[in-house]
């Protein structure tokens, strides 16, 4: 799988849950380099933007899409990785901030 | 003397990236700890060192450290944003 295959599927996918990847295309391809690379060395595509035990039962809950993507863009217009974001946000009409993380420090 | 700034940082993470370009564009020294590169116990001492400094254990993670030694009333009041 490359990038811009993932690019592909995922985009696919967001538009079917109502978001867009982050128009920032080269951003969003290394997001996506991240997740191949994680899916390689653990097995799952875990959130290339948070540390992985590499425990498939402690890395639930952040494997991507994570749990918490869905109330994060809801919240802030984008998910703790800037991955999936609202159209409002790719519009720069939502301001960008960092999101905060909901994920209890392990 | 010197800030010691030591940047913790995920290999897959492009916000990390950022902010290492960001000191790089301004020729700032620092220190990058790719935390999830590190093998086991280095690794665990890491995040360890992490979580210390930022509870949530995130990344990217900026460190910027400054020791003061002595009285010098304008490093203090600048390391501590006094007036």
């Amino acid at each position: 799988m490359t990038p811009e295959g993932l690019y592909d599927i995922l985009q696919r996918y967001a538009a079917s849950q109502g978001f867009e990847l982050n128009a920032d295309r080269e951003f969003t391809l290394d997001i996506l380099t991240g997740l191949i690379r994680n899916e390689g060395r653990y097995g799952y595509r875990s959130c290339p933007c948070r540390l992985a035990s590499g425990v498939r039962d402690q890395d639930e809950d952040i494997i991507c899409p994570c749990f918490y993507a869905k109330p994060d863009i809801t919240d802030y217009g984008s998910c703790y990785c800037s991955l999936y974001v609202t159209k409002d946000w790719n519009s720069e009409k939502t301001p960008h901030v960092v999101v905060p993380e909901r994920r209890s420090a392990k | 003397m010197k800030q010691q700034v030591t940047l913790y940082t995920l290999s897959t993470c492009p916000t990390c990236k950022r902010v290492k370009r960001f000191l790089e564009e301004r020729n700032v020294g620092f220190t990058q700890i790719e935390v999830d590169l590190l093998e086991g116990g280095e690794q665990w001492l890491a995040s360890k060192e992490v979580k210390r400094h930022n509870p949530a254990g995130t990344y990217p993670t900026l460190v910027v450290e400054d020791v003061i030694v002595g009285f010098d009333e304008q490093r203090l009041k600048d390391a501590l944003r006094l007036p």
